[in-house]
């Protein structure tokens, strides 16, 4: 099929279908994000059992596939009379693993402030909750802006699970297995996928480093 | 070596009202993860999933051959798909270190291309349009290929990192000491390069590794596949997938572990901020 027959036959399906890889990408992103930093909280934290539990869990997440993860969330946890939407077990394993790499990046991003500087700030006087907000957590995400950039990139690939459940509507992959069992799409239907998501991850990436030109600290 | 973090700096050392305080929460926070455990088991039990038959023939040698057998392939198959995503990933990153524009084009939107694309698109690609186009594979090669692509990009970012890292001093003096640029690359440059990123190396083969887990797609035999038939031959969903899991994470673990080890190994603190 050439592009032009493709797009009129299916090219709502394919907006259709962005706007979902955008939306679960988004989605994704924000609550790994806040997941991350409260798992990083809990890493930080002075009670040791809190920090084993942090630990463990970005171990965990870090290191399991995500198939292996979607399969356990759909077909496993009814066995425990745990059933979620097949929408809502994508989010949960696109959510769950890159907040485990959003946690290793703010760490490392931590490991960026020279300890001087906290001796400094308890010098000064500055309580721990201030020295945490003022210099901490500022210097952690003015630091880590690339590798967050890239976290983004990789949960949208992440939301390509999605594809492998019935979910509708589809996400780009899984428009692009749809339309090839259906009809022969042949290279072009992949390689419009394949553009829309590399156009997204292009300006991910940009302004990823456009903003990362303006907060970055030069040491 | 233990390395000083900012983890164990952020806090000053206890005094006595501090300390008991950490002890109280430090024994509430341990009732809570034993609760949170008790509640997990609990959901088990009742829900019959603790039964032995679901457990039991994991004392089983053949099962374990079984799933001995998925897991060598699998390892075969992310080995394999590392190799090719090195040998791809080396060419686009002497493409795009190359003074030839287009060249230099070529691989940079060669790289963008692999690196913002998903697996599986790779994967469903190999699947239903490669044997349309008449080019037969095997299973295990329509999950190794795929895999490989789609790694070679950051592959290849990763080597020119570590190209970059290498003191810009050094290919001054080999030129003027009238070395060509191919034996300047390959005998001064390169081998300190590769120490650079062998740690990230390593990173991308544990992302190859779970990439293979989509084997079940074009139906190879790996070790996710070979635990759908543990699965029907015992009826038993949860404890297969559950184990199953486990493995896949504490082989990713371990590779983790190597490349941190590594990283620290190969390296003063400085040179590794360099490569980074």
């Amino acid at each position: 099929m050439s592009v032009s027959n493709l797009l009129s036959q299916y090219g709502d399906r394919y907006i259709q279908a962005l706007l979902t890889t955008w939306k679960l990408t988004a989605f994704s992103f924000a609550a790994a994000f806040a997941l991350g930093v409260l798992i990083t909280i809990l890493r930080v934290c002075p009670i040791k059992p809190l920090r084993i539990a942090g630990d463990f869990y970005v171990q965990v997440f870090r290191n399991i596939p995500g198939a292996a993860l979607l399969i356990l969330l759909v077909y496993a946890l009814p066995y425990l009379k745990i059933i979620f939407s097949y929408e809502v077990c994508v989010l949960i394993a696109t959510t769950l693993i890159p907040s485990a790499f959003c946690s290793e990046h703010l760490m490392s991003g931590m490991n960026t402030i020279a300890p001087g500087q906290i001796e400094a700030a308890r010098a000064l006087g500055l309580t721990f909750f201030q020295m945490i907000r003022r210099i901490v957590i500022p210097q952690a995400l003015r630091s880590t802006v690339l590798p967050m950039t890239n976290l983004l990139v990789a949960t949208m690939l992440t939301t390509s699970l999605a594809s492998q459940v019935p979910m509708r509507p589809m996400d780009l992959t899984g428009l692009v297995s749809y339309i090839n069992t259906h009809a022969t799409g042949g290279v072009t239907a992949f390689a419009i996928s394949a553009a829309l998501y590399c156009a997204t991850a292009l300006l991910i990436g940009f302004t990823g480093s456009l903003i990362d030109r303006k907060v970055r600290i030069l040491r | 070596m233990k390395q000083t973090s900012i983890r164990d700096l952020l806090y000053e050392t206890p005094g006595p009202a501090a300390r008991k305080k950490i002890r109280v929460w430090t024994g509430v926070a341990l009732a809570a993860i034993a609760a949170l455990i008790a509640l997990i088991v609990r959901q088990f039990a009742e829900t019959g999933q603790l039964a032995e038959r679901y457990w039991s023939f994991f004392a089983k040698a053949t099962t374990w051959r079984f799933l001995g057998q998925g897991l060598l392939t699998t390892l075969e198959a992310a080995l394999t798909g590392a190799a090719i995503a090195f040998a791809l990933g080396f060419t686009l990153m002497r493409g795009k270190l190359r003074r030839n524009r287009i060249l230099r084009g070529i691989s940079t939107a060669l790289i963008e291309f692999t690196r913002g694309v998903p697996t599986l698109l790779f994967i469903y690609f190999f699947f239903l349009v490669v044997p349309q186009m008449g080019w037969k594979l095997s299973a295990f090669w329509k999950i190794t290929l795929p895999c490989a692509i789609s790694a070679c990009g950051v592959v290849a970012e990763a080597l020119r990192a570590g190209v970059n890292a290498v003191p810009k001093g050094q290919t001054e003096a080999a030129l003027s000491l009238g070395m060509t640029e191919t034996r300047l690359f390959y005998r001064v440059v390169f081998p300190q390069a590769i120490r650079f990123v062998i740690p990230s190396l390593i990173a991308e083969l544990v992302i190859v590794l779970k990439d293979t887990t989509f084997a079940y797609v074009v139906t190879c035999a790996d070790l996710m596949q070979n635990a759908k038939v543990l699965i029907s031959n015992y009826d038993a969903m949860l404890s297969v997938y559950l184990v199953v899991a486990v493995i896949y994470i504490l082989i990713n673990y371990l590779l983790n572990k190597l490349s941190d080890v590594l990283a620290v190994r190969l390296h003063s603190p400085a040179e590794r901020s360099a490569a980074a």
